[in-house]
C-alpha cells in the first residue's frame, strides 16, 4: 500500500510569531521555517506502517513556495521514499490545498493519506476533512492510535470527553493528533541518503487546479496584551469586585 | 546556525540542536548539582550509556574521521555548526570518539602507527592525549626542555610536562620533546608513549576552574623504540600546529554556542525581571549588552565559518585561527559576564549554568595559546608583511 503524506512549511514552533507591521499577515522574512509538527507525526506514522510491512511506499507532498523542497527533504531524511513539490507563490487556503491533494491522489492512487490535524500557522484544521469530502473517502481525524487490519483501518480519535474509535474502510484519510507518536530524528546516514531521493516538481495548472484564494484576509492583529492582575485583601473584597467591577456574579 | 551551509549540513545541525535540547539539556540540572556538591563534573555511566546508544543510532559517530577509517568525513563547516550547538550546554558530552589528535595522526602516522594507534583511536576504542606545555614553557616552545636522546635504536625521554588533559583514560600520550639543537621550533619531535611505559609517571592531578582537571607528567629515562617517533624527526612542530588550528576553530564554535545560551538566558531574565517599576529589558544598559552580544555572535560566526570554508579548501588558516581564538573567547567571556550580571545574585549561584560556562570560557583564553601570544602572532604576520 502506498501512503501519501502532505507536509507543510510553517514558522518553526520555537519562533515567537510576529504580525507584519502593515497587518496583512505574519512575518516570515528571515524567520526559521520547519515542517509543521503535526505533519512530522504523520510522516512518522507512515514510516512505522512501512516498518511493519503494511506500507510499501511513502510519498511526501508539499505545496507552496520553492523552499518547500527543504520540508520535503526533511520528510525524505526521516524515511519517506520520494517527494512531490507543487510550486506556487499563491497564498494557499485549505480548499485549494485539498483540491490539489485530490488531484495528486487521482494520479498516485494511495491507499491512505495521513495529514497533520492542523498546521500551527493558521490553525485551520480543515484540509483533511475537505480532502475526504472531495474524494468521498472516510475520515478518521485527530488520531491518537492507528491500526490497520486487512482493508480496514481503526482510528482512535481524541474527542471532547475521551476517546472514540472508528473503523474505516480503506482508502481513507487520517489526521494526526499530538499523542499519536513521537517523531524520530533524521539520522546522519538518512540525511545523506535523502539527497539522492527524487523530488518531482509541478505547478497547480499541471494538476488542473486553480489555487486562487476564496477568502480575503481583512487584517491580522496581535492578541490584546493581558492586563496586570490585582491582589485582593479578603474574600469580601473579591466578591465585591466580582460583582461591581467584573460584573460576573 | 549559518544559512550558507549546504542543505544536508543544515539538516544535520538541526538534528544536533534537537539532540542537545531533548537529550542533553534535561541532564544539566543534575550535572550542575553534582559539581556544586564537589563531586565529579561529568555524566554518570547510567546517563552516558543511553546517549552513546542514541549517537550510534543517529550516526553521530566519528564525524571528522575519513571514510576509509569508517567515519562520516564531514567538512569543517558542518563540524563547526555541530560544535556550536554542543556549546550551548554545560553537560560535558562530545560526539564520540573525542579525537583532538586525529588530524595530527592522520598527517604523519606511519603505516604501522596508523594500524596500531590511529585506527582504534578513530573508531573510539582508544583514547589519547598530548603533552606540550612544561612548567617553564607554555605558549613559547623555545623554552621546551624535555629531551629525547638516541640510544642505539631506542629513544630515551627525560623531562616534565604539565596541563595535560584526559590523562587517566588515555591509552597513549603524544609527547613533544627536543631531539636536536634548534633554538625554537627546530629539533622538536613527537613521540607516541603508551600508558604503562616504564619511566612515564603521572605526577599529580591539578583541579582547574570550570570543573576540569589536568595532569602533570614526569618522564624519567622513559625508553621507547624508534618506531614510536611520530612523523619526521625534528619536524614535530608543524603537525602539532595542524592539530591546534582545527582545535582553535572548534573553540570558536563552542564559544558561539556558549554566548548564544548566555544571551538567551540574559534576554529571558531581562523580559521578566522588574526593578524600580520597569523591566530590565527597558533599560538601555541591558539593551546595549544585548545588541553588542548579538552583533559579536554574528561576527564571530562569520569568522568561524569563513575560516572553516577556507580550511576545507586546503588554505592555511593559522592567522584566522588566532583571530578566532582571541575574538571568540573574549566575546563569550563578556556575554557570559553580562548574563551573570543581569541575573544579579542568582547569577552568582551554582544553580545556573552561567558560572560554569563563564569559567570554561575563562580557561579557553589560556589553553591552546593565550590571547596575548595569538595577538603577537597576528601582529607579527601583518608587521612583517611588507619589505
Amino acid at each position: 500500500m502506498k501512503i501519501l503524506v502532505p507536509v507543510k512549511r510553517v514558522v518553526d514552533y520555537n519562533v515567537k510569531v510576529r504580525v507584519k507591521t502593515d497587518g496583512t499577515g505574519v512575518e516570515t522574512a528571515g524567520v526559521k521555517m520547519s515542517m509543521n509538527p503535526f505533519d512530522e507525526i504523520a510522516v512518522e506514522e507512515a514510516i512505522r506502517l512501512k516498518e511493519k510491512g503494511i506500507a510499501t511506499e511513502i510519498v511526501a507532498v508539499s505545496l507552496g513556495v520553492a523552499q518547500c523542497a527543504e520540508t520535503l527533504r526533511t520528510a525524505l531524511a526521516m524515511g519517506a521514499d520520494r517527494g512531490i513539490l507543487v510550486e506556487t507563490d499563491v497564498d494557499l487556503q485549505p480548499l485549494a490545498v485539498a483540491k490539489l491533494l485530490a488531484a495528486i491522489v487521482a494520479q498516485e492512487h494511495p491507499g491512505l493519506v495521513i495529514l497533520g490535524k492542523q498546521a500551527i500557522d493558521d490553525d485551520m484544521s480543515a484540509t483533511g476533512q475537505m480532502l475526504a469530502a472531495l474524494l468521498g473517502w472516510p475520515q478518521g481525524t485527530f488520531a491518537s492510535k492507528v491500526a490497520i487490519e486487512g482493508e480496514t483501518i481503526s482510528v482512535t480519535r481524541e474527542v471532547d470527553g475521551g476517546l472514540e474509535t472508528v473503523a474505516l474502510k480503506l482508502p481513507a484519510i487520517v489526521t494526526t493528533d499530538l499523542r499519536l507518536n513521537e517523531p524520530r530524528y533524521a539520522s546522519l546516514p538518512n540525511i545523506m541518503k535523502a539527497r539522492k531521493k527524487p523530488i518531482a516538481t509541478m505547478k497547480p495548472a499541471d494538476l488542473g487546479v486553480d489555487p486562487a484564494p476564496r477568502l480575503v484576509v481583512v487584517s491580522v492583529a496581535e492578541p490584546a496584551k493581558r492586563k496586570a492582575g490585582v491582589k485582593v485583601g479578603s474574600v469580601a473584597e473579591l466578591v465585591a469586585k466580582l460583582r461591581t467591577e467584573a460584573k460576573v456574579i | 546556525m549559518p544559512s550558507e551551509l549546504a542543505e544536508e549540513h543544515r539538516m544535520l545541525a538541526d538534528m544536533v540542536a534537537k539532540f542537545v535540547d531533548r537529550e542533553l539539556m534535561p541532564l544539566e540540572k543534575s550535572v550542575l548539582a553534582r559539581e556544586a556538591a564537589g563531586q565529579k563534573y561529568g555524566l554518570t555511566p547510567e546517563e552516558e550509556a543511553p546517549l552513546l546508544a542514541k549517537c550510534r543510532e543517529l550516526g553521530l559517530w566519528a564525524l571528522d574521521v575519513p571514510e576509509e577509517l569508517g567515519g562520516a568525513n564531514l567538512p569543517t563547516v558542518a563540524l563547526m555548526a555541530i560544535n556550536e550547538e554542543l556549546g550551548r550546554t554545560v553537560v560535558p558530552f562530545t560526539f564520540p570518539p573525542d579525537s583532538p589528535n586525529l588530524h595530527m595522526l592522520l598527517a604523519v602516522a606511519s603505516p604501522e602507527q596508523r594500524e596500531k594507534y590511529l585506527k582504534p583511536y578513530a573508531e573510539g576504542r582508544a583514547t589519547s592525549c598530548i603533552a606540550i606545555s612544561e612548567p617553564g614553557a607554555g605558549g613559547d616552545p623555545a623554552g621546551m626542555t624535555t629531551r629525547a636522546v638516541a640510544d642505539g635504536s631506542d629513544w630515551v625521554i627525560n623531562g616534565r610536562k604539565i596541563w595535560v588533559s584526559r590523562v587517566p583514560q588515555a591509552d597513549f600520550v603524544i609527547v613533544m620533546a627536543r631531539t636536536g639543537d634548534g633554538k625554537r621550533h627546530d629539533g622538536i619531535s613527537a613521540f607516541i608513549v603508551e600508558r604503562g611505559t616504564k619511566g612515564f609517571i603521572i605526577e599529580r592531578e591539578i583541579a582547574m576552574i570550570g570543573g576540569r582537571r589536568t595532569y602533570e607528567l614526569v618522564f624519567e629515562d622513559c625508553r621507547v623504540p624508534a618506531s614510536q617517533v611520530l612523523g619526521q624527526l625534528g619536524r614535530g612542530f608543524a603537525p602539532m600546529q595542524l592539530r591546534l588550528t582545527v582545535r582553535r576553530l572548534q573553540m570558536g564554535a563552542w564559544c558561539l554556542g556558549i554566548a548564544r545560551r548566555a544571551l538567551e538566558m540574559l534576554c529571558e531574565q531581562a523580559r521578566n525581571r522588574v526593578t524600580f517599576g520597569a523591566r530590565l529589558a527597558d533599560r538601555q544598559a541591558i539593551q546595549w549588552w544585548v545588541a553588542e552580544a548579538a552583533t559579536q555572535i554574528h561576527a564571530c560566526r562569520l569568522m568561524v565559518m569563513d575560516a572553516a570554508a577556507k580550511h576545507d579548501a586546503g588554505v592555511d588558516v593559522r592567522t584566522e585561527a588566532s583571530m578566532i581564538k582571541v575574538f571568540a573567547t573574549e566575546m563569550a567571556g563578556s556575554v557570559t559576564d553580562h548574563a551573570m550580571q543581569t541575573f544579579g545574585a542568582m547569577g552568582m549561584t551554582k544553580e545556573l549554568p552561567l558560572q560554569l560556562l563563564a569559567q570554561q570560557v575563562r580557561v579557553m583564553r589560556v589553553y591552546e595559546g593565550p590571547s596575548e601570544v595569538h595577538r603577537m602572532a597576528i601582529a607579527r604576520r601583518y608587521l612583517n608583511d611588507r619589505k
